[in-house]
C-alpha cells in the first residue's frame, strides 16, 4: 500500500511492448500483439457439443435399425450438424483475441459476425472468474469484465486458470490506479 | 497474490443455515411434504387397522412400496435429510466473502465456482433485506449494489441480522471513506447521507438524499409543461396508428369491390387483437405521460407525470449518461421532439421503464432546447443544430461511405458522428430523426461490430456503450478505416476526459462522469 514507486510500474507491467506511437486497434489483423485464447477452449466446447449430440444420434440409429430406415436421414442431419459445429467452434475459438493496452483492454471475437470491444480499465466495476467442472479439468477459466453497462460484454473465455487469475489481479490494479487518479 | 486457497486472510463464512434458506420455500415445501408423507406412513404402518384388507383403501398386500415398511420409511427420511444436510454443508463450506484491499469479494460454488469482487468506490448502495423465512430465523442478507443492473449486485446471503447491519455500516463507512480520499470537504455530508441508505438514490424512490449540502433542493424551477391536448395528438400520430388507419381506409375502399371486400371482411376478426394491442399501447403512453411537467433544481431535474396516478421522479443531473432527441416523421410538421436520457442506476425494461428516462414526451423545438440546456447543452450550438436538422455533408461530421446505401438506402447520408469539446454527437435516421449526445467523460466502452453483409461491403458499425437505458449511441455502417478512426478518436477523447477527471477527483464534472460516485458530490456544480 505504501509503495514509494509510482503504483503502475512494479505490480503492473506495461501491457504492450510500447514503441512510441500507437499502432491502430483494428478489427482484423494488426500488429498490436494480439493474444489468442487457449486451444483447450475448443476442446471443451467440442466435448459439450458431442455430449449434446450423442443421445439424439444414438436414438436415431436405434430407431433406424428397429423401425424404419428413413430415420437414417435424421442421423445424417445430426452428423452433418455436428461436423458443421466442429468447424464453427474451431473457427470461433481461433478468432478470439485480446490485448491489454495502456488504458483499455480490447477483446475481438467472431469471424462471420465480428465484434471488438474496448473497455477502459478506469470503467471496470468488477471482474468475474468462472469455470465449470469441464473447463477446470482442462485448466481454463473465463474472465468476465463488467462495467456499468451490461452491453460492454467484455467476456474472455478460455484463459489458463493462472493466467485468468493474474489478469484479474492486473485489471483490478489498473482499474484502481486509473480510477484513483495517477 | 491471489492465493485462491483457503488461507485464512480475512475470509469469512456466511451463516450455516443460508444454503437451506437460499434453496428457500421450494426446498422447504418439498422437504415438508416428504417428511409429512413419511411420518404419516410410519405411523399408519404401526396402526393395525390399516392392514385390514379393503378398509385401508386400495393398498394391496402384494403391492410393495417404500412407504409400506416403517423402517424403510424412516431410513428414507434419514437419507433425504442427510443428503440435503450434506449438500448444504458443502455449499456453505465453499461460500466465503471478505472485505479487504478496497473491495468486497465473494467466492461461491462447488462445481461452478464463482469469484466476484466489487471495488468499494463503485458501490452505489448497500442494503439489507429480510425475506420472510430469513426473518423467522433472525437472518438478513446484505446486497452490495453497483450500477449495471441487478446482475452486478453482490449478495451476501445470509448473515445473522445484527452482523448484517454491522457489515452494512462497515461497508458504507469504507465506501464513504474511499470517497472522502478524493473529496475531503464532503466527507461529513457523505457519511450522514450515507448512513440511512441514501448512498446513491434508489431508483424510483424519487427523493434526493437529504444531505446538508442539498438545501437548495426543495423548490424546483419549472421548465416545461406539456399540454395534454398536444400529448393526445402526438400519441395518435404514431407509426402503428397511421399504418392501421391506411389499412382501414384501404379496407373501406375495397369493400365496394365485391369479392376482395368479402375477403377483407373475413380477415377483420383477425385484426381485433392487433387493434386492441395497439390501443392499449397508445393509452398506456397517454396515461404515463399525461400531466407532464419538468422543473429543475440546482442539481437535479424534477419530473412529474401520470394521467391517473401522478408520479414524481428526480433525475440527478450528474447521473445522466446520454441524451437523445428524436422526431418521428409525423411530428415534423408540428416541429415536435421527444427527449430521452440514460440514467445510471435506473432500472429499465421493467414496467415503469419510461418514468425517469423521458424528460420531454413531446415538446416544441424551443421546449426541447430548454430541457437540453438544463442538461448542459447550448441552444445555439451549431453541432447540436446539425445533429437535429442536418441532412449530411456538413463539415465536421463523419459518416458512412456510399457503399452503405445498400444496407441503409434512406439514412446513410444523414448518419454520422461529430466531436465537440465535451461531447460526442451522433445522428441517425431520416424519417425518425435522432440526435444523441454522449459526454466524453461518460463513455463506458467502445465497440465495433461487423456482420457478413457489412463484411462484403467493407462496413463496420461503431458503438459508444452507455449505461442501460433507451438511448443507443451507435453509428452504423462506417467504412473499416473510418471505424478504426472512430475507435481511435473517440477513445482518445474519452481517455482525456477520464484523465482530466481523476487526478484531482474533485472536479464536479468528474464526479458526475463517474455514475457510481457513492455520494452526490457534484452538488457544488
Amino acid at each position: 500500500m505504501t509503495d514509494p514507486a509510482p503504483p503502475s510500474q512494479p505490480p503492473v507491467p506495461p501491457a504492450r511492448p510500447v514503441t512510441g506511437t500507437d499502432p491502430a486497434v483494428t478489427l482484423r489483423g494488426g500488429d498490436l500483439g494480439w493474444r489468442p485464447v487457449a486451444p483447450a477452449l475448443a476442446t471443451v466446447r467440442l466435448i459439450v457439443l458431442g455430449a449434446v449430440l450423442v443421445v439424439p444420434l444414438l436414438a436415431t440409429v436405434v430407431v433406424a435399425l428397429l423401425v424404419t430406415s428413413w430415420v437414417w436421414l435424421g442421423t445424417v442431419a445430426l452428423v452433418v450438424g455436428g461436423l458443421w459445429g466442429l468447424w464453427v467452434i474451431r473457427r470461433q475459438v481461433s478468432a478470439i483475441s485480446w490485448v491489454e493496452l495502456d488504458e483499455e483492454i480490447v477483446i475481438r471475437k467472431g469471424r462471420l459476425f465480428r465484434s471488438l470491444s474496448s473497455v477502459p480499465y478506469g470503467r471496470l466495476q468488477y471482474v468475474d472468474i468462472q469455470s465449470g467442472p469441464l473447463a477446470r479439468a482442462f485448466g481454463i477459466a473465463s474472465c468476465e469484465i463488467h462495467t456499468a453497462s451490461p452491453e460492454s460484454g467484455g467476456s474472455l473465455p478460455g484463459l489458463p486458470t493462472a493466467e485468468a487469475e493474474a489478469l484479474r489481479a492486473r485489471l483490478a490494479a489498473r482499474g484502481e490506479a486509473q480510477r484513483a487518479g495517477l | 497474490m491471489a492465493p485462491g486457497g483457503t488461507a485464512d486472510d480475512g475470509w469469512q463464512r456466511l451463516h450455516p443455515l443460508s444454503p437451506l434458506l437460499r434453496g428457500g420455500v421450494v426446498l422447504l415445501a418439498v422437504l415438508g411434504y416428504v417428511v409429512s408423507q413419511l411420518v404419516d406412513s410410519v405411523f399408519q404402518s404401526f396402526d393395525p387397522e390399516q392392514y385390514i384388507p379393503g378398509a385401508g383403501g386400495e393398498e394391496p398386500d402384494g403391492g410393495w412400496s417404500i412407504t409400506s415398511h416403517p423402517l424403510l420409511a424412516l431410513g428414507a427420511l434419514v437419507f433425504v435429510i442427510a443428503v440435503v444436510g450434506g449438500v448444504s454443508w458443502v455449499s456453505w463450506r465453499f461460500s466465503r466473502f471478505r472485505v479487504d484491499g478496497g473491495q468486497v469479494e465473494l467466492r461461491s460454488g462447488v462445481l461452478f465456482r464463482q469469484h466476484r469482487q466489487v471495488p468499494l468506490e463503485r458501490v452505489q448502495a448497500v442494503e439489507t433485506t429480510r425475506p420472510i423465512l430469513a426473518r423467522l430465523l433472525g437472518l438478513s442478507q446484505v446486497v452490495v449494489q453497483s450500477a449495471g443492473g441487478s446482475d452486478s449486485h453482490l449478495t451476501l446471503a445470509f448473515l445473522a441480522a445484527d452482523r448484517a447491519e454491522e457489515l452494512r455500516a462497515h461497508l458504507l463507512d469504507l465506501a464513504g471513506r474511499s470517497d472522502e480520499r478524493g473529496a475531503p470537504q464532503h466527507a461529513p455530508g457523505s457519511m450522514q447521507s450515507g448512513a440511512p441508505g441514501a448512498i446513491g438514490t434508489e431508483p424510483g424512490s424519487g427523493v434526493l438524499p437529504a444531505g446538508p449540502v442539498g438545501a437548495g433542493h426543495e423548490e424546483a424551477r419549472p421548465l416545461v409543461r406539456v399540454p395534454n391536448g398536444r400529448l393526445f395528438v402526438a400519441t395518435i400520430l404514431h407509426g402503428s396508428t397511421i399504418v392501421l388507419g391506411i389499412l382501414l381506409v384501404a379496407a373501406a375502399l375495397t369493400v365496394g369491390i365485391a369479392e376482395a371486400g368479402l375477403k377483407v371482411l373475413a380477415a377483420a376478426p383477425a385484426m381485433v387483437p392487433v387493434v386492441f394491442g395497439l390501443a392499449a399501447s397508445r393509452v398506456k403512453e397517454l396515461l404515463v405521460h399525461g400531466n407532464f411537467a419538468i422543473g429543475r433544481t440546482a442539481t437535479a431535474l424534477r419530473v412529474r407525470h401520470g394521467l391517473t396516478d401522478l408520479r414524481n421522479a428526480t433525475v440527478p443531473l450528474h447521473r445522466v449518461q446520454a441524451v437523445e432527441v428524436l422526431q418521428p416523421l409525423w411530428w415534423r410538421p408540428w416541429g415536435w421532439w421527444r427527449v430521452r436520457v440514460n440514467v445510471a442506476g435506473v432500472h429499465t425494461g421493467g414496467d415503469g421503464d419510461d418514468t425517469e428516462t423521458v424528460l420531454l414526451p413531446v415538446g416544441t423545438s424551443a421546449e426541447a432546447m430548454t430541457v437540453l440546456s438544463a442538461l448542459g447543452a447550448h441552444p445555439e450550438d451549431p453541432v447540436l443544430l446539425e445533429a437535429l436538422h442536418g441532412d449530411g455533408g456538413e463539415p465536421g461530421w463523419t459518416g458512412p461511405p456510399e457503399s452503405a446505401r445498400w444496407l441503409d438506402p434512406w439514412s446513410w447520408r444523414r448518419t454520422g458522428y461529430a466531436l465537440a469539446a465535451h461531447s460526442l454527437y451522433v445522428r441517425r435516421g431520416r424519417w425518425t430523426r435522432r440526435a444523441v449526445v454522449v459526454p466524453h467523460a461518460r463513455v463506458q466502452s467502445l465497440a465495433l461490430h461487423q456482420g457478413p453483409l457489412q463484411s462484403r461491403l467493407g462496413l463496420v458499425s461503431a458503438t459508444v456503450v452507455s449505461t442501460p437505458g433507451p438511448v443507443d449511441a451507435s453509428v452504423p455502417h462506417l467504412d473499416a478505416v473510418g471505424a478504426e478512426r472512430f475507435l481511435d478518436v473517440v477513445g482518445e477523447r474519452a481517455r482525456e476526459a477520464r484523465r482530466a477527471v481523476t487526478p484531482s477527483g474533485r472536479d464536479a464534472a468528474a464526479r458526475a462522469g463517474e455514475p457510481l460516485a457513492p455520494d452526490p458530490a457534484p452538488l457544488v456544480d
